[in-house]
């Protein structure tokens, strides 16, 4: 028995785009749909809404300011115009790569969970929600990007190379959600992993030059592991770059550059094939 | 294989059980290196099947058959342990209560995210928000968080929706029993309507009168597939062997 078109034959046809083809097509669908709701849900009762966003992270930049500025007296390098020799200004330009980063490790695991239910009921490519996540991630912090170079631009501190923001933000998303890919199947299985990563997390925020500058811990006192980690820790090229395009205002070092991609690009493969093969047991966890 | 086509062949599901899987990152690491109990459990075991398209096949067996996994694998929910399951074309299922839905989202945002499951774009699930609505019966509480639904209301909007995206197969595992009368001979109606087009319909349930409506049967028994036929003989073959068993536990049906 030969079965019929169904009658929604048509409109299909009608309505997608001919270059994707409909397992792609539904694909984006997914991602959307996932990035939609958690940006919806992120602020969702709240009367000021977005508002949190840019408040949050002016927030901790404050705090860490009045801390390591005021009380420490840590003195900030001189920009390129110094126009804006402000100890906050610098945190804020580090500080935007780490939260962008965090918030993907830490994302990806309650965005898989919170899709585990669901997908012992109906099949759909689990790392959708991840995607979407960290999509609604990157929106925010663009956001807080933005925030950044407005008071930047406020002590005339401006130039174009602060277009490298955007890709220091991609390199870190890239970083970020392969290691969130990695962690979240393995918190799938065992929960542990959601609060060693919290400490892991911790302790990598101090070894990444964002309250202090590079320099400082390459000196005798450090222990040499130390600096040798601290030499070729990605996080703190992404942060670097960071730095070069808001606050220096100079053009990435290309080498520094092409070792930070390299670094992006390995770590969100290995992330990716380690969750596509993992992800399908996922609807057997109890 | 043809849009609608399901074949399984020589499909056999492990689960662990529970007891022997370390639940915590210490055991596992305590672990490494002992030796692996094989204390498995396997579901179903070598199970060769084809459902053509266009054809209404029901699965009897005793609870913990394998029915339901059965139904899973198809579905593409779990993966096979060896074998390889396919189904070819838009799969619509139905396997408990809120099939896909996600408690904190409301009905309507549940349809489009049902919906992006199945392969809608946002347009195509809005042309079809009107029907499925009105099939579902639940009116205004579209608009509320699905948690606050009764077990009926989430059949109904499940139902509604797993119908109405015209798919090429469908998998219900007998949730249409939780509906009232009215419910259940709407969706009778509706799925009587979806087999004169032509979608394979596959239905798990222990209700012998709904299993000899259907093309074909298949017995599951112990994770085996016992036999594939008539509807009559398979039914026959099955009570046959629940007469047995309650006959050697000394207890008699009337």
């Amino acid at each position: 028995m030969k079965p019929q078109p169904s009658p929604y034959d048509k409109t299909v046809r009608l309505s997608t785009a001919p270059f994707l083809s409909p397992a792609v097509r539904k694909y984006c669908t997914l991602v959307y749909h996932f990035a939609e709701r958690e940006s919806k849900s992120r602020y969702k009762r709240s009367v000021l809404g977005w508002f949190w966003s840019v408040f949050n992270p002016l927030v901790s930049v404050g705090v860490y300011w009045f801390v390591f500025g005021l009380v420490y007296r840590a003195v900030p390098p001189a920009t390129n115009n110094g126009n804006a020799e402000s100890f906050g200004l610098y945190l804020f330009s580090g500080l935007v790569i780490w939260s962008l980063f965090t918030g993907l490790v830490n994302g990806s695991m309650i965005w898989l969970s919170s899709v585990s239910d669901l997908r012992k009921k109906i099949y759909f490519p689990t790392e959708t929600a991840l995607l979407g996540g960290a999509a609604s991630n990157m929106v925010q912090s663009v956001l807080e990007g933005a925030v950044l170079l407005i008071i930047m631009a406020s002590f005339s501190n401006i130039s174009w190379t602060m277009l490298f923001l955007l890709l220091a933000m991609v390199l870190a998303l890239g970083f970020g959600l392969g290691l969130g890919f990695i962690a979240s199947v393995f918190n799938a299985r065992y929960r542990d992993v959601s609060y060693l990563v919290g400490i892991v997390l911790n302790v990598a925020f101090f070894l990444v030059p964002i309250v202090y500058t590079p320099d400082l811990l390459q000196r005798e006192s450090i222990p040499e592991i130390v600096r040798v980690f601290a030499a070729w820790n990605p996080l703190a090229l992404f942060v670097e770059i960071s730095r070069d395009a808001t606050y220096f205002l100079q053009v990435p070092d290309w080498s520094r550059l092409l070792v930070a991609s390299v670094w992006s690009i390995t770590v969100f493969s290995v992330g990716w094939v380690i969750f596509r093969n993992q992800s399908m047991s996922i609807s057997e966890e109890p | 294989m043809n849009i609608g086509d399901i074949r399984v062949e020589g499909v056999s599901k492990r689960f662990r059980l529970e007891r022997n899987r370390p639940s915590s990152l210490k055991e596992a690491v305590l672990r490494i290196g002992r030796e692996r109990n094989s204390d498995d459990f396997w579901v179903l075991k070598d199970v060769n099947l084809k459902i053509p398209a266009g054809s209404f096949f029901g699965f009897i067996g005793h609870n913990g058959s394998g029915k339901s996994t059965l139904l899973r694998l198809i579905a593409g929910i779990y993966r096979p342990t060896m074998g390889s399951v396919q189904a070819k074309g838009r799969l619509s299922a139905l396997l408990e209560l809120g099939t896909g839905f996600h408690p904190d989202l409301t009905g309507r945002e549940n349809v489009y995210l049902n919906g992006s499951m199945l392969g809608l774009s946002r347009r195509q699930t809005t042309m079809l928000m009107d029907d499925i609505v009105e099939f579902s019966g639940i009116g205004d509480f579209v608009d509320e968080p699905v948690k606050i639904y009764s077990s009926g209301m989430y059949l109904r909007l499940g139902f509604a929706i797993s119908v109405n995206v015209a798919p090429d197969i469908l998998l219900l595992d007998e949730v249409i029993a939780v509906g009232d009368e009215e419910f259940q001979r709407k969706c009778w109606q509706h799925m009587d309507k979806l087999r004169s087009k032509g979608t394979t319909i596959v239905l798990v349930s222990h209700s012998t009168g709904l299993m000899s409506q259907c093309h074909r049967v298949g017995w599951l028994d112990h994770g085996k597939l016992m036999q594939v036929g008539d509807p009559e003989e398979v039914i026959a073959a099955y009570l046959h062997k629940v007469d047995n068993t309650t006959n050697t536990l000394g207890i008699h049906s009337s």
